[in-house]
């Protein structure tokens, strides 16, 4: 168990092969089961079948013939991108001060931020509603950007500044040396280096806006500025009496997809990513 | 910089050699400029809510009897700790945090050690068991409701019935803490092992060598060499789950509503303040939620530093 690989024999192998199947199914089976679901037609969701009898695109039909849903999607695809654009600008200007120079407090300012990502949310809602209301910008974009923006950035500075910590900073001062201005030196030299940190940072920072509930749920109120996991947990099914497990099953297909791809293209960057943000500081 | 600027002159001929300047330096304002919209934008929008709430926690406020607004002292403070259902949510959120915590990190140990083994479609493998922590939070938790739980079409009776079983039991009824618990487990399995495979791979590989040289067992090896590297990493992903768990608030709405005795805290702040609209009450118990965290936040910084240090 302890990690080396050493000689094997053919029946450590098979069980190990054995350990790793129940470990995939373990994994992945509720999210096949979705995925069938959301194939199925609405006469044959009940009969318990792992592949669908029939296989029907009701589900998503259903799902894209209301506003309800395509509204959502436009809302949250927009607010996660706005969002993710400002907290990305802001912390890599922050990450970048606290990489590169040295100043009194700068310790205490990471531990500050920090700080700020371990807030709890829900505290945070009440007055934010309060607020929000006064100043008219309860259910709206930018009622939901702000707060994404103030939970995302203490995550884009840790992780941006992981990254940045990696990146050495002498090839600057060599280009310089060498005649670039200050700015052919960044452009040239540092950005092509700090461009794979930003970018995972951008798709952490993504994500983490795409999934929020909370602050989705409590500070919009209608189909304008409701995003796809709120307007999901209201999805009741046409009528009363359907069950809304399919169009369910099919809407989180539908927004689990760009999540999954991102995480496919670009798995080695995400995975660094999270490990260097949560581990190496 | 300063050792290589010098170095650098030091190279340069005599001749081109430019008169000698003091090393310019930044101007104090510009070293912190660029950390100015980050941290002013932090600040607005966490800490002047945050006081606001720290206000109204000291008031009696609700918003369907504006006339009785006013001071209220400490009475919200003495209604959150003497009211039961309250009171059991605290106890929801500890018993919701410590077993998700704990069971996902035994699995998540479990699952690390198995990758960290080389063996064909590792990667593959890798990237299957982190689906779960990708799936939309909320629609996980919807899924494990309508599709897993479900007593009708739900995978678990389809099993059940499959297996020859004739019970047909009503999950999220007869064991709600359990299925919200178990929905938790398994969307948080693959960050605990993310962050347990990044320990266990930054680990030296020379002394389990040389302790198998010595011949120690495999246990011995777990025992005394991969579990104390390893300590650091666990409690590291406890903290940060735990702050995470404690916080989780989609799960209960939506698998049970707050309902069958799982409410936990941010759910009961939440329904107190959008359904009571006792907003007093609200903010005492977002006070002490916060306060609760700072106290968990400050072993995870603790950590996390420590951990910085051996970094470096």
């Amino acid at each position: 168990m302890a990690g080396i690989g050493g000689a094997d024999t053919t029946g450590k192998k098979v069980g190990w092969g054995l350990l790793n199947t129940v470990v995939v199914i373990y994994a992945l089976i509720p999210v096949l089961w979705i995925v069938s679901l959301s194939f199925k037609s609405s006469k044959t969701l009940a009969d318990g079948n792992f592949i669908p009898r029939e296989w029907s695109l009701e589900n998503y039909q259903n799902i894209f013939s209301t506003s309800e849903f395509t509204r959502a999607l436009v809302n949250s695809i927009g607010i996660a991108i706005i969002a993710t654009a400002i907290a990305v600008v802001f912390g890599t200007m922050a990450a970048y001060a606290i990489a590169r120079l040295d100043f009194p407090g700068k310790n205490l300012l990471v531990g500050v931020s920090l700080l700020i990502a371990m807030f709890p949310q829900v505290s945070l809602v009440s007055p934010l509603f309060e607020i929000e209301r006064s100043l008219g910008l309860f259910d709206t974009w930018p009622g939901l950007i702000l707060p994404y923006i103030t939970f995302a950035l203490p995550l884009a500075i840790y992780t941006l500044s992981a990254f940045f910590r990696e990146i050495p900073w002498e090839l600057e001062k060599a280009a310089k040396m060498d005649g670039a201005t200050p700015g052919q030196a960044f452009r040239r030299v540092i950005a092509p280096l700090a461009a794979p940190g930003v970018f995972t940072t951008a798709i952490l920072v993504f994500i983490f806006c795409w999934n929020d509930f909370l602050f989705a749920i409590s500070l919009t109120s209608t189909e304008q500025s409701r995003t796809v996991p709120v307007a999901l947990s209201f999805f009741t099914g046409s009528s009363q009496f359907e069950d809304p497990a399919g169009s369910i099953a099919a809407a989180a297909v539908v927004i689990t997809i760009p999540i999954i791809l991102f995480v496919l293209f670009f798995q080695r960057r995400i995975v660094a990513g999270l490990t260097s943000g949560a581990v190496k500081g | 910089m300063a050792v290589l600027d010098s170095i650098s002159t030091g190279k340069r001929s005599v001749a081109d050699r430019p008169p000698p300047v003091p090393r310019k330096r930044y101007p104090k304002w510009a070293t912190r400029a660029p950390l100015l919209p980050a941290l002013i934008f932090l600040i607005i929008v966490t800490q002047l809510p945050f006081v606001a709430t720290l206000v109204i926690s000291f008031m009696k406020w609700n918003s369907l009897d504006p006339a009785g607004r006013g001071f209220a002292g400490i009475d919200n403070y003495v209604n959150v700790f003497t009211d039961p259902d309250l009171r059991s949510s605290v106890v929801n959120t500890i018993v919701l945090t410590a077993s998700v915590v704990l069971i996902s990190l035994l699995l998540g140990l479990g699952l690390a050690l198995l990758l960290d083994k080389k063996f064909a479609g590792r990667g593959f493998v890798r990237t299957m068991l982190i689906a779960p922590f990708l799936v939309v939070p909320v629609a996980s938790a919807l899924i494990w409701k309508h599709v897993l739980y479900n007593p009708e079409y739900g995978l678990f009776n389809g099993v059940l019935n499959w297996l020859g079983f004739d019970a047909q039991p009503d999950w999220i009824s007869t064991m709600p803490m359990t299925a919200v618990v178990a929905s938790l487990v398994w969307q948080w399995t693959p960050f605990m092992m993310l962050i347990l495979l990044a320990g266990l791979q930054s680990k030296p590989v020379e002394p389990v060598e040389a302790a198998r040289i010595d011949g120690a067992s495999p246990f011995q090896v777990f025992r005394y060499l991969t579990f104390p590297h390893l300590r650091q990493y666990l409690e590291l992903g406890g903290l940060l789950g735990s702050i995470y768990i404690v916080q989780n608030f989609d799960a209960v709405f939506t698998i049970t509503s707050g309902g069958l005795g799982t409410a936990n805290l941010p759910y009961m702040i939440y329904q107190t303040f959008y359904q009571a609209h006792e907003y007093g009450e609200a903010s005492a118990a977002g006070v002490i939620v916060v306060a609760g965290s700072i106290v968990i936040a400050t072993f995870a910084l603790r950590v996390v530093s420590s951990l910085f240090k051996e970094a470096k």
